[in-house]
């Protein structure tokens, strides 16, 4: 046997791995899940653990088919307490490795059969769903078993791994089940209009006690399993609005692929502001790089929509890539640029014919000096209103908790 | 705001459509016409260029769509586009089904949360692209079947709230004859509007509460 390990890179750094003794229960909003962190734990450690999952969502060939689906594989140290199959007639796997509960809605039957295989030097149990366990039976028979649980991996190599669905269970009641674990991450999805991005965050850890952690954003992709994202900060407008400006201007490390000033792929650049660290990305304005959009567009999880404030006839054109980039939903921030130039328009009348929500911040961003500008290079914004634009998008994007 | 039509001209004359960003429940029992006139909701909607999130509790998606075909709606040109299903039922009978170009399978009805996250999922993709989306959750009752009372008010609870945060309009069908009085009210009360359908000597009538403008003696749909 080899200590189990959680196969996420950032969990397994915060925490030392998974220890054996203990049991960790991952709580998710319904909206995310939480299933993939399972199928990950389970792959990364089925060569050399025999690993016993109690399985009550789905039946074990569902089960084994998405771990395919993320190309983990399926061994003969997997073996699955199969308390599905009974429930809706499926018949369940005669493999050696599937032990099946013959009345799923026998709560004694699983205690003693659970108890049994907690018996057979399984040195990693994966509950996958505990918050169902908790559904079918109540808070004091889920609690039950997480007594029986701690009293079996206390005494032999064993760590356990809980799948909970955080439905909005009474709080006491949720406290009491999430005290008798060892450590608890949680799982939530960044969740507005849309939900744009999903992180975990261990939030308490009895084998490191006064350690602090932080939050991870993460993607699900198939295949592959759990990967932490980095966000990105998407950077769109009309041609000439000053998107390459306010890349350049905000990042110390800025490119852009451009020809003759104007940019023709795309702008990117690292921001490190405030102790966020944030990527963004600019698009093209010219309608013939339309195409594009979407794809810059893709997993952004907060918007900067550069206009001129001296061209409303542009708005139009703004609201159009808007739609384009499918980032609808989204935090956005309007740097009004150009807000000092004569003709310039004020933010209310910007606000107006852009036909935004009203809580849609406007910032306005100026240019540096204006006699040093170079119409071949991005043109230098002042600092204050490039910053008052990013701390807006931030807060708006971490008001859900992201960097608590 | 624009209205939801229903797909039923008699429906919609006399309650000028469904308000969209509410939800609503489509009650009545096996034979009242609730699963047509959840068709006919989502033909009409698809047609003006609204989402349809059609959830599948009871028949795998084909069947669902043959269903459409035998209503004589057919919204092939919209699958995969305006068109996505969700299919909780296939995995019960045969486990290993998968998801295809506009069909994402789930786990079946015991497993609420992965519902909930294609349902969250599908919906996301949706609004992000700028579109009007409504769900058809079809049908309650089945989930009922599956898990205690309590689980599925915890579930809409949930399904609801998200629903209303992402502004989209729900659909949920309820077999009234299934469920005793009180699981129905306790549903009803997490609603906005309550649909009744029914059949009598052959013909189909509803009620509709709680929505703009109501239809609470039974008319003809």
């Amino acid at each position: 046997m080899v200590d189990p390990l959680f196969g996420i890179a950032k969990l397994d750094g915060e925490l030392g791995g998974f220890p054996t003794h203990k049991s960790v229960i991952f709580s998710a909003s319904p909206a995310v899940g939480n299933e993939a962190f399972g199928y990950q734990i389970v792959a990364n450690n089925e060569k050399d653990n025999k690993i016993l999952i109690f399985l009550n969502r789905t039946s074990p060939p569902a089960y084994f088919k998405e771990m395919e689906e993320f190309h983990f594989p399926v061994s003969k140290n997997i073996f699955v307490l199969d308390a599905y199959s009974n429930l809706t007639g499926i018949e369940s796997s005669g493999s050696a490795n599937v032990i099946v509960i013959k009345n799923p809605n026998d709560k004694e039957e699983i205690l003693r059969t659970l108890g049994a295989e907690l018996e057979k030097g399984y040195t990693l149990v994966l509950f996958d769903s505990f918050s169902l366990v908790v559904d079918t039976f109540g808070f004091d028979y889920a609690i039950s078993i997480i007594a029986m649980l701690r009293e079996k991996i206390n005494k032999s190599e064993t760590a356990a791994a809980l799948l909970f669905t955080d439905w909005g269970y009474g709080e006491n009641e949720r406290a009491g089940l999430m005290n008798l674990t060892d450590a608890e991450v949680v799982i939530r999805g960044i969740e507005k209009r849309v939900i744009f991005g999903q992180y975990f965050g261990v939030i308490k850890c009895k084998w490191l006690p006064g350690k602090s952690f932080t939050s991870t954003l993460f993607k699900v992709v198939k295949p592959g399993g759990i990967k932490i994202a980095i966000p990105k900060i998407l950077v769109t407008g009309p041609t000439d609005a000053g998107k390459s400006s306010f890349i350049h201007s905000a990042s110390k490390n800025a490119v852009s692929v451009d020809k003759l000033g104007g940019t023709i792929a795309l702008d990117h650049g690292s921001v490190d502001f405030k102790g966020y660290l944030a990527d963004l990305f600019g698009t093209p304005g010219q309608e013939r790089f339309d195409p594009l959009l979407k794809l810059l567009g893709g997993d952004s999880i907060g918007v900067v929509l550069v206009v001129d404030c001296t061209k409303p006839e542009q708005f139009p054109r703004a609201i159009e890539m808007l739609r384009k980039t499918e980032t609808f939903g989204l935090p956005i921030v309007i740097a009004a640029n150009k807000a000092d130039l004569p003709g310039a328009l004020s933010i209310d009348d910007i606000k107006n014919r852009l036909h935004l929500n009203n809580d849609v911040p406007i910032t306005a961003t100026v240019a540096e000096d204006l006699s040093r500008i170079d119409p071949n290079q991005p043109t230098k914004l002042k600092k204050s209103g490039v910053d008052e634009v990013l701390s807006t998008l931030f807060r708006l994007v971490i008001e859900e908790d992201l960097f608590k | 705001m624009v209205s939801i039509p229903s797909g039923s001209e008699s429906f919609d004359k006399l309650t000028g459509g469904l308000s969209p960003l509410k939800t609503y429940l489509l009650n009545g029992n096996r034979e009242s016409g609730k699963e047509e006139l959840a068709y006919r909701l989502s033909a009409a909607n698809l047609k003006e260029g609204r989402a349809v999130v059609y959830i599948t509790v009871n028949k795998g998606s084909s069947e669902l769509l043959n269903d459409f075909l035998a209503h004589g709606l057919n919204i092939s040109q919209h699958l995969g586009q305006s068109f996505k299903i969700i299919d909780d039922f296939s995995r019960t009978i045969s486990p290993e089904s998968s998801d295809n170009q506009y069909t994402k399978v789930v786990n079946g009805p015991v497993d609420l949360t992965g519902l909930s996250v294609a349902m969250s999922s599908m919906n996301n993709d949706f609004v992000k692209d700028g579109k009007s989306v409504i769900n058809v959750l079809d049908s309650l009752s089945t989930l009922l079947l599956y898990n205690n009372t309590i689980t599925m008010f915890r579930f809409l609870q949930f399904v609801c709230g998200r629903a209303k945060t992402s502004g989209v309009t729900s659909l949920f069908l309820l077999n009234s004859d299934m469920h005793a009085n009180d699981v129905t009210e306790s549903i009803k009360s997490l609603m906005d509007g309550v649909i009744n359908v029914k059949l009598e000597d052959g013909k189909r009538f509803f009620t509709i509460s709680g929505s703009a403008k109501e239809v609470l003696s039974w008319s003809p749909l």
